[in-house]
Parts: structure tokens; C-alpha cells; sequence
């Protein structure tokens, strides 16, 4: 896995963000990269400016300042549709869907399948949405009903899916795990480090030390808008990380834990 | 019960029904008896005639209650569609008076109604002000320019062309009668029941076959979601907002032409029945549900309503009261559903 990491280009690099709103900088000078086949946890309080970054990313919010780069080219994400054009999608905390519609529906919604003449392909998107939400869950019913009626792990197994069913290189996943039972949450822990072995890159934000050291590969912290450290997960302990999302810096005297491993591309902290 | 019911999805001879659907039952069957009930009282209600008169009444509320369905399905109101109504009628009126082509100037009637929408969905999407602000204020807007550019007076004269629309019937049969003098064999169906009938079909398959359609559910049903989705929310909200005021241009020219008078007065208060015809079809003012042919039963309980106490000789006054009372219970419902 990590020679992989090393030889590859960075997915997506977004650097020097800045993102503010009135007087108050939610985003200030942040730097921030993804490998592909990586998962990058990242961390901080609730209005740390993580939510705000991963916004900015997903194209539901323009930056003030600052450049994402893919590849070799300077994107410019002014809507959702953009940067799920460039493969980025996102699975929000709220979940983002329309309680009214039914799973099918919300799984392609704002990107029907359509008929030759342009009708919505009802019977297609069905069979699409069988296909790969029982992928997900094999047990998953009622694809007709209105989505209010599912369960919480349902809504978001429907989530996952719309983001995971388009080509997806990079994922973004708000606390993916809050809402769920602990067999949901094996079932989208074993699904990230699925999507991480196809070589597909996710930034993931949670609350849950137990997530981010299970599944993350590097984490990201933020604190006050800013960037307070970038580390392998290998380098730090739990206590580390409390302190860097409590305090904004490591503990005194912190060194890293395994020292002596070869350094990552792509750690770069403000 | 009803949220019991609501919740459970009941089987109902073993199909298993959804509460949309639930809801236009119980309409449907409040339709039939009404229907049942007047002609109890009065042979006369049954007849063809007052079957086709009912018809075409309902065909105005109708085409404004289809247009307010999208609005109201998006999560909004268009509290401006009964003087939208009568400024479409007046310059279409005043177009004809003008010299212009009945069909031209009828034509633009409809692109005023749908020049209004188009204002009401900029204000509601770029303005950010709320559906029934925007819409109170253009139904100020429109109701004093129909009343300005007329004078405040009825523009009558308008020649037999322009009252083909709202008073002419396809398959009209006349034969002679024994007297020497035509008969009507058949009255023929009202071109307002046939346009209907066209306007409920396109738009209810708009509804459930495009795009579009799906867009304007999901907005109304959660405009952030429908958003980070990719669906453009304030293009939606626009269309919807223009299509109603297209229809209320519609249903201006269809009204004045069946008066083959141009009438600044008429359609006040119009706004309400179209939205009761919506609620009473199961529409939901927090937006995200409602179907035309929901819509249309509503306008059609409301039309039987209407004829049958007139038929019953029961004043207009009286008639209000109940209409009042019809649209508070079907709105009481409306809370028992989206209360869960």
C-alpha cells in the first residue's frame, strides 16, 4: 500500500483555501492532498473549518481564495455538477435526499436515466438501483416506497450508493458511521476499505477515534480554520490527536511514534 | 386514524395502498357522494346538460389548479393567479379590440400570464422573498394594471371569433325537430373540458415522465438535497412558477372568451379555489407532494359543490361558508398526513 502511495500522483490537491465569512475565516490558508487508494481522515471540533473544506471541494461552496488542482489541471468547482463531473462525490452527514422520493429516484436524481426520446427511464433506473444498492445490502426492500419510511442505515446505504454507483475517484464521507448500528457500521467500514483497494481516494471526516484509526491511512486536523498537522496514522497515538483537535498542537516534547518509517508524500502542515 | 392509517400503508383488498394514493380515494369517493346527494335532491343534476355545464365551470379552477399543483409541489404558493387571470383575459381582449387576429391576441394573453410567472419566480428564486410575498405582491401588480389598462371598464364587443374558445363544442350534433326548427341531439363537449383535459394530461405526464417533473418533487421536498443533488432548484422553481402563470393565461382567455367579454373584475379570489382544488387532491403545502389528478378531483368537488347548491337554490353567501368550511377540513387533513 504504501509503495503504491508513493509512486502515484496526488488525486486532487487543494492549496492555499481560504474561505470566509463576514469577519469570521472558517478556511484560512489551508493546504490539503489525496493519493489515490488512500483514506485521509479529517479531523477537528464541530466549526474547525473541516465541513467548510470538504464543501468547498464537493463544489457546494466557492473558496475566496486558493487553487484545486487535478492532475495537471487548476479546477474550478461553481456547483455540485462540476466536481461530480471531475469524480467527486460526497456522501453528506444530512445524507442529502428527498424523503418524498423513492430510492431509485434518489439515486439518480439530477442525473436520470433517460429514454430515446427523453422520458425518464423508470424501469432502468429500478433495475440499476436493485442492482447495486443489494450490492450494498442484500436484504434492502421496498426500492417504491418514499425514502421516510426506511430505516436509518437504509437512507444511507442509498446515500453510499448514488455516490459510489457514478465513477467515482474521489469520495467524500461526512461521519458516514453516526447514525448507524454496529453491523451497519462494519458494512461501510469493510465497503471504504473496499473502494480504498480499487485505488479510490476519500477524505473521511468523523468524530469516532475508533473509525479513524481502523480505517484511516494519514489524518489532517484542523483547528480554528487552520491546518494544525498532517500525520501518518503509524505516527501518533490517540492522546496525539485529542491534543491537536483540543489544544491545535501536539503534546510537549511529541515525537513521532515510528520514527524511523519513510516519510509520505503529500504531509505538508502550516 | 388517519395517522394510523397514514403510517401502516393499509392493505386494502389485498393491495396495499400508499397514503397518496389513500387520499385520493377518500376524495374520489367524497366526489361521488356529492354527486350521489345532489341528484337526490334533483333529477335535473344528473342530466347531460348540467354534466356538461359542470365541466365547463370546473375547467377554469381546473387550469389554475394544475399550475398552482406545481407551485405548491416546489414548496411554494401563487397567490397571483386569479388577477394573472384577468390581465391575460383584458389584453387579450384589448389586443382583438385592436384589430389584432383572435388567435394572436389570445396568444398573447398567455404570454403575459406567463411573463407574470416568469417575474413571480425571479422574485421567489433571485430576490429571495418568500412565495407568498412575491405572489401577494403581483397579485396587487397585475389586478391594478388589468384595472389601468382598461379603465376599470368590461371590454365587450369582441366579435363571435373570440368566444369560440370559451362557447364552442366539438361534436355538437343538431338535427331538425318535427317543428321544422334545429334541435340539439348532442350539446357536444366544451372545447374549455377538451383543453382540460389536454392541459391535466401533459402536465401530469411531465410530472412522472420528465425530468422536470422529478426536479420539482425533490425540490419541494428537500431543497438542499435536491441542490447538493445537482438539480438546479431556482431554474425549477422558475419553470414551475412560469408554467402557472402560462395556465392562469390560459384560463383568463378560456373565461373571457365563454363572457366574450374582457372583464378586469373577474377572477377575484379564483387563487383560493385553485388552491383548495390542489389541498383537497392531496397536494401538501410544505411541498413535495401532490399529482394533477389529484388536483382534479379537488377542482371537480369544488365545481359539483358549487353547481350543486345553486341547483339547490342555496345563496352564494351560504355557498362560501361551506366552500370555507370544505378547504379548513382538507387542510386539517393535510396536517393529520404530514404529521408523523
Amino acid at each position: 500500500m504504501n509503495a503504491h502511495v508513493t509512486r502515484s500522483r496526488p488525486l486532487v490537491e487543494m492549496i492555499n483555501i481560504q474561505k470566509s465569512f463576514g469577519g469570521v475565516h472558517a478556511v484560512e490558508d489551508v493546504s490539503i492532498d489525496l493519493f489515490p487508494g488512500e483514506v485521509v481522515g479529517v479531523l477537528g471540533h464541530n466549526g474547525a473549518g473541516k465541513s467548510c473544506l470538504m464543501r468547498i471541494l464537493s463544489g457546494a461552496m466557492a473558496p475566496n481564495a486558493g487553487t484545486i488542482r487535478m492532475g495537471d489541471e487548476d479546477v474550478r468547482f461553481l456547483s455540485p455538477q462540476d466536481a461530480r463531473r471531475q469524480g467527486v462525490e460526497t456522501i453528506y452527514q444530512t445524507l442529502a435526499l428527498a424523503d418524498h422520493l423513492d430510492a431509485p429516484s434518489n439515486l439518480f436524481l439530477g442525473r436520470e436515466l433517460k429514454t430515446r426520446w427523453g422520458n425518464l427511464d423508470d424501469k432502468n433506473m429500478m433495475e440499476e438501483a436493485r442492482r447495486v444498492l443489494h450490492r450494498l445490502n442484500p436484504n434492502f426492500k421496498n426500492l417504491s416506497d418514499p425514502i421516510s419510511r426506511l430505516s436509518g442505515g437504509q437512507r444511507q446505504v442509498i446515500a453510499i450508493a448514488r455516490a459510489i454507483y457514478f465513477k467515482v475517484k474521489i469520495l467524500i464521507m461526512d461521519e458516514p458511521t453516526a447514525a448507524l448500528g454496529p453491523a451497519e457500521t462494519a458494512m461501510v467500514a469493510d465497503l471504504i476499505r473496499q473502494l480504498r483497494s480499487e485505488g479510490i481516494g476519500i477524505f473521511l471526516i468523523s468524530h469516532d477515534m475508533h473509525d479513524v484509526f481502523d480505517l484511516c491511512d494519514r489524518i489532517v486536523v484542523m483547528n480554528r480554520g487552520r491546518n494544525v498537522g498532517g500525520y501518518c496514522i503509524e505516527e501518533v497515538t490517540k492522546d496525539d490527536v485529542l491534543s491537536l483537535i483540543i489544544k491545535g498542537e501536539m503534546p510537549d516534547g511529541w515525537w513521532p511514534r515510528n520514527a524511523a518509517k519513510t516519510p509520505q508524500p503529500g504531509l505538508s502542515s502550516n | 386514524m388517519s395517522v394510523e392509517v397514514d403510517r401502516l400503508a393499509v392493505p386494502f383488498a389485498g393491495v396495499k395502498i400508499s397514503s397518496d394514493a389513500l387520499h385520493k380515494l377518500s376524495a374520489l369517493f367524497t366526489l361521488f357522494m356529492l354527486v350521489g346527494f345532489f341528484s337526490f335532491g334533483n333529477a335535473a343534476f344528473l342530466s347531460v346538460g348540467n354534466g356538461l355545464t359542470v365541466l365547463l365551470q370546473t375547467s377554469v379552477i381546473g387550469l389554475l389548479g394544475i399550475g398552482m399543483t406545481l407551485v405548491i409541489v416546489t414548496g411554494g404558493i401563487d397567490l397571483s393567479v386569479g388577477s394573472v387571470l384577468a390581465l391575460s383575459g383584458t389584453v387579450a381582449g384589448l389586443a382583438v379590440k385592436a384589430g389584432i387576429p383572435v388567435p394572436l391576441g389570445m396568444a398573447m394573453g398567455i404570454a403575459v400570464g406567463a411573463l407574470c410567472g416568469a417575474v413571480n419566480g425571479i422574485v421567489v428564486t433571485k430576490m429571495r422573498i418568500t412565495p407568498f410575498v412575491a405572489t401577494l405582491g403581483m397579485m396587487l401588480i397585475a389586478r391594478g394594471t388589468a384595472l389601468q389598462i382598461t379603465g376599470a371598464a368590461p371590454i365587450s364587443q369582441l366579435g363571435e371569433a373570440f368566444g369560440k374558445l370559451g362557447n364552442g363544442s366539438l361534436f355538437r350534433m343538431i338535427g331538425m325537430g318535427s317543428n321544422g326548427l334545429p334541435k340539439v341531439i348532442f350539446p357536444g363537449i366544451p372545447y374549455p373540458a377538451i383543453l382540460l383535459v389536454v392541459v391535466a394530461v401533459a402536465v401530469g405526464f411531465m410530472l412522472r415522465r420528465r425530468s422536470i417533473g422529478r426536479h420539482i418533487y425533490a425540490t419541494g421536498s428537500n431543497e438542499e438535497a435536491a441542490r447538493l443533488s445537482g438539480v438546479e432548484v431556482d431554474r425549477t422553481k422558475l419553470a414551475a412558477y412560469v408554467m402557472s402563470g402560462a395556465l392562469a393565461g390560459l384560463a383568463g382567455i378560456v373565461l373571457m372568451s365563454r363572457l366574450v367579454t374582457a372583464q378586469p373584475n373577474e377572477g377575484v379570489m379564483y387563487e383560493l379555489d385553485a388552491i383548495a382544488a390542489a389541498v383537497i387532491g392531496g397536494a401538501s403545502l410544505m411541498g413535495g407532494v401532490g399529482t394533477v389528478s389529484g388536483t382534479m378531483i379537488g377542482a371537480f368537488i369544488i365545481g359539483v359543490l358549487r353547481n350543486g347548491l345553486n341547483m339547490a337554490g342555496v345563496s352564494a353567501f351560504i355557498q362560501q361558508i361551506i366552500i370555507g368550511f370544505v378547504v379548513i377540513m382538507a387542510v386539517y387533513v393535510d396536517q393529520l398526513r404530514s404529521r408523523r
